[in-house]
């Protein structure tokens, strides 16, 4: 092992125990976990220290003292707390001995499946090819035998019973379990390319399996374990009952409870106290273990699409000048009525996403119009919050996020308050959205004609035959030869830019007001983008519809916007015409974005990159965003955010260059 | 006349795939790469562009021996290298796309580096510390990011790891398949400058895969175009952005969005076809605004249409605005394929 490995193992001690940490606090937080991990604890305990707990020897006799009732029972004493059995054994004494070697034993049997199972799971999903094709046959003829007949079969011709038979009898059949889940696990793993890169520096195969593969597979492996202890507690005691558990006088739970049996009639108890037993200890592995997974597999946890409204906005506090720390000295944004208003305003809107240790602030307060026809060019990197503004207006933002402060107004109505009633008519109807990944947001099991015409008909209450015409209609107006052919046809079978030409007929044919795309064409060829922007930016114009393009792309902005619209970490930077901001950029984030980026018409110059990262969305911030990485930083920017200056002719930049004063000032 | 750094000579590589035909079911290859020969020298960037689906990144791959040849050879400084060969592996490395998928995510920085050093034997173990510490150095990162999880350093810093991994072995040619397209675009300058001044200060030789035409001409000396799985042209950077012989070409670069002007002209339209049926003759030619009816029965041959400018396309200088030929600068007048 080099020093290098020996220093990250250092510093590998504080961080696994801040993960540790977090699963314990998701834990701690799900009350029936608790629960489950409180009694499988118990029960642990019990195991460990039955030698020290027991009031008697387990296998000391009695019998003078033989089926005598629990202390809670008439006649029941002190001395033993849950009776004696037929044999005058004390029953307390032999359930926490029972509890130790029933544990023993399925602790070990797990082990020893687990083991083999996380081996042979390895081996059959990285090499594949026969090795696999064996020992997965292998594994489900093991699963077509009845193994309680095997195990009993086993277990009756071995003369001389010992724990190590019982042992291996439940601990080997249980392989397959595991090899199934690490198998898929691994297959899925084995294709990542972090695998493909330990190849190409020539890692040989047991090396990307035992060093790259392996860490990453794992931690399936203690969930199932967990559950396998369960079952195989009760398997133990199952064949305990049958006769087939450990050789007396060695007490498990099966065995007393089969013992139990014989004097059921004379004293319940004495069955019913074992199977209490393996009631509550399974019971609380099983809840220990879901509770694990779940944790361990975010997948598992509950989610949803849930509108969460803030408590704010219930007491109309956006005005409050202690929620909303807006600049006084800014030129405000008034929110305009009447004739000519625009069509959508956003005044002051902020957008958290609040976390247990800190919120992120994804948006930061930003007022922008959008006129009637117009085409408003969003740009922004991730993490401007360009995405998120569009999900505020449709208000569809995945929770925990939420609008903190700020108004969305569509014709004068403000969408942040608006009843989720409400936002249902007004989505697809005014509001149409289009997304980056066509495919996620159409059903892959309907065909496009009939996602188009039920969809027409929800969002206009038309009826089946116009639904039908309409979307034909709007699949030509994209660009669809064959609108008919592909009706019949389902989403993959298309193309992605197929699709997402589907996706802007779907929002077209509902004409609505106003239309949301969100990286409409990133994921698409550039001869594919240029088609599809073209058309819906004709689209758009000829229907009058008012167009949000977000993109990190500014050429695309540049080339298809009328107005854009520069973010910088949820805040704005530049705001105005088009080709007045491009041809003369005036937020020295905005010269970056245009310089930093290699173009096919631009010389061979050397790019200009920006230093240093994005800021934290977590942190507090004083001044401006974009200061610890600006080539033109003075000490104003550091200590006072910037308001949104006025250049002139609807353009305005959020940099201390273009305050009043200092204009006027190097004028000469 | 010593051999070039790297040579492909016709080199193929078929998936099988099987598609649905009534009952039954079909094994079609898929040609994602179709006779492709190129060379490149020692500190020469190759860059190579086309859309998805065209074989670019099945080129790469092929050519570093992480997928096996259907046909045709890789040759390193004129010797085949096979793909257990630990030479193969010390002359050329990758730098892959995702940064969040191309490293081990439960494995140390300082890790991820010193693997190909101990894998090779390098450096003796004692020195393994400095020297992925002069690795992190390289690439722009400090001593102490050795200790960190990628899932703790930005996308950048990944990818600069991710470089510093290529370079451990000192190797003479790096592929990069599409090395910054998941960056944002400010940190995307600060890769692409990484990468020209490794190349320049090491004399490393690049195959720089990417979609982006801008990319691509910013960092290479030549580009070659590639359409459904051939090499439609190839020729010196500058030349092939300014004056493009393949119409294909032309209609990429029209395609792209520009931030000096608006334009309305798409020359080219409707999509790329399925690569498993492409069209017979020239693969371009249904979607080819200058195709005549050679093109659909007869594929025209890579050929030197000007000194150092390859295109294969029958009519490459008879263009809208192709450029025009100098006297005694056609190699090929048009039909010489045939």
């Amino acid at each position: 092992m080099s020093d290098v490995v020996a220093a990250a193992a250092e510093q590998s001690a504080p961080k696994s125990t801040r993960a540790g940490r977090d699963v314990g606090r998701r834990i701690l937080r799900s009350p029936l976990a608790m629960l489950g991990l409180v009694g499988t604890l118990l029960v642990l305990a019990a195991a460990v220290l039955a030698p020290w707990l027991s009031p008697h020897d387990p296998t000391s006799q009695n019998l003078a003292h033989i089926l005598a009732p629990p202390i809670w029972a008439e006649g029941g004493t002190a001395e033993h707390l849950l009776g004696t059995d037929g044999l005058g054994r004390d029953v307390a004494s032999r359930l926490l001995h029972g509890a130790r070697n029933s544990l023993f034993v399925a602790v070990a049997a797990m082990l020893i499946g687990s083991g083999l199972g996380l081996v042979t799971g390895l081996v059959a999903g990285f090499f594949g090819g026969r090795v696999e094709a064996l020992i997965m046959r292998l594994g489900d003829v093991q699963l077509a035998f009845p193994f309680i007949l095997l195990a009993i079969a086993i277990l009756g011709v071995v003369a001389d019973r010992s724990a190590l038979h019982l042992i291996l009898v439940l601990g080997i059949p249980g392989w397959i379990i595991y090899a199934r889940v690490v198998r898929s696990r691994v297959l899925a793993e084995r294709e990542k390319e972090y695998v493909q890169a330990a190849r190409a520096v020539g890692a040989g195969s047991w090396r990307r399996l035992f060093r790259y593969v392996f860490p990453s597979v794992w931690q399936v492996v203690p969930v199932i374990a967990l559950l396998d202890v369960g079952f195989l507690i009760i398997m133990e005691s199952t064949l305990a009952f049958l006769g087939l558990g450990l050789p007396p006088p060695s007490p498990t739970w099966g065995g007393i409870l089969a013992e139990g049996r014989r004097n059921m009639v004379v004293s319940p108890w004495l069955p019913v106290l074992p199977g209490l037993a393996i009631l509550v200890t399974v019971l609380s592995i099983n809840l220990f273990g879901d509770g694990l997974a779940a944790v361990i597999d975010p997948r598992l946890r509950r989610g949803g699409m849930r509108r969460i409204l803030p408590p704010s906005l219930t007491a109309a506090s956006w005005h409050d000048p202690g929620t909303a720390a807006r600049d006084e000295s800014s030129p405000a944004w008034p929110v305009a009525t009447g004739e000519g208003a625009p069509l959508l305003q956003v005044r002051d809107l902020r957008i958290d996403f609040p976390a247990t240790e800190s919120t992120v602030h994804a948006v930061r307060g930003i007022d922008f119009d959008l006129r009637r026809g117009e085409t408003l060019g969003v740009v922004g990197e991730s993490g401007s919050g360009k995405s998120v503004t569009a999900t505020a207006i449709l208000q569809l933002l995945d929770p925990p996020g939420r609008v903190s402060t700020g108004q969305i107004l569509l014709d004068g109505e403000d969408l942040a308050r608006a009843s989720n009633r409400r936002m249902a008519q007004l989505r697809g109807r005014q509001l149409g959205m289009i997304f980056q990944n066509p495919a996620a947001s159409l059903n892959p099991v309907l065909t496009i004609g009939y996602q188009m015409r039920e969809a027409l008909r929800q969002v206009t209450g038309c009826t089946r035959k116009e639904a039908a015409e309409r979307s034909h209609r709007a699949l030509l107006d994209v660009g669809i030869p064959d609108p008919a052919r592909v009706a019949r046809q389902y989403p993959f079978e298309l193309s992605g830019g197929m699709n997402q030409r589907v996706m802007i007929a779907m929002a077209l044919a509902a004409s609505p007001r106003v239309l949301l795309a969100d990286e409409p064409t990133t994921a698409l060829d550039t001869t594919t983008q240029a088609q599809i922007l073209r058309r819906l930016v004709d689209l758009t114009e000829e229907h009058e519809i008012s167009l949000v393009l977000i993109t990190h792309d500014i050429a695309v902005v540049a080339e298809y916007a009328d107005t854009v619209m520069v973010l910088y970490a949820g805040e704005v930077c530049e705001y105005g015409p088009v080709r007045q901001v491009v041809d003369d950029p005036r937020h020295p984030y905005t010269r970056a974005l245009l310089e930093s980026v290699p173009r096919v018409e631009t010389a061979d110059e050397r790019l200009v990159p920006i230093p240093g990262d994005l800021p934290d969305p977590r942190a507090q911030r004083t001044g401006c965003p974009f200061a610890a990485r600006c080539p033109e930083v003075m000490d104003v920017c550091r200590e006072v955010k910037p308001p949104r200056f006025d250049i002139g002719g609807r353009h305005d930049a959020a940099c201390h260059l273009w305050a009043p004063d200092r204009v006027a000032g190097s004028k000469p | 006349m010593s051999a070039p750094l790297l040579e492909v000579r016709g080199l193929s590589k078929h998936f099988s795939v099987r598609r649905r035909a009534g009952w039954t079911r079909k094994v079609h290859p898929l040609r994602a790469v179709d006779d492709v020969s190129f060379t490149l020298d020692a500190g020469e960037t190759l860059g190579l562009v086309g859309e998805s689906g065209c074989g670019k990144s099945t080129l790469g791959r092929t050519v570093l021996g992480l997928l096996a040849p259907t046909a045709g050879e890789v040759l390193f400084e004129g010797e085949h290298l096979t793909e257990g060969d630990p030479r193969l592996r010390r002359t050329a490395q990758i730098v892959f796309q995702d940064p969040y998928t191309s490293l081990p995510p439960k494995m140390r920085v300082g890790r991820i580096i010193a693997e190909p050093l101990l894998i090779h034997d390098l450096v003796p173990r004692a020195d393994v510390t400095e020297r992925v510490a002069s690795l992190l150095r390289d690439v722009g990162l400090k001593r102490e990011h050795a200790s960190a999880l990628p899932h703790q350093l930005s996308g950048g810093q990944r990818q600069r790891v991710g470089i510093a991994r290529a370079l451990a072995v000192e190797p003479k040619l790096i592929v990069a398949d599409e090395a910054v397209s998941a960056l944002d675009v400010s940190v995307q300058a600060q890769i692409l400058n990484l990468l020209k001044d490794l190349q320049e200060q090491r004399g490393i030789a690049l195959l720089f895969i990417s979609h982006d035409l801008g990319v691509v001409r910013y960092m290479s000396h030549r580009i070659a175009v590639m359409y459904l799985g051939r090499i439609v042209e190839l020729g010196p950077a500058v030349d092939l952005v300014e004056q493009p012989l393949h119409p294909y070409t032309r209609g990429l670069l029209a395609a792209v969005p520009r931030i000096d002007a608006r334009r309305s002209a798409v020359r080219i339209e409707s999509e790329p076809p399925n690569p498993v049926d492409p069209p017979e003759g020239c693969r371009f030619h249904p979607r080819c605004p200058i195709a005549q009816s050679r093109c659909s029965h007869d594929p025209p041959q890579l050929l030197d249409w000007l000194p150092g400018r390859e295109a294969a396309c029958h009519f490459a200088l008879d263009g809208p605005d192709a450029p025009a030929p100098v006297a005694g600068d056609r190699l090929h007048p048009p039909g010489a394929a045939s």
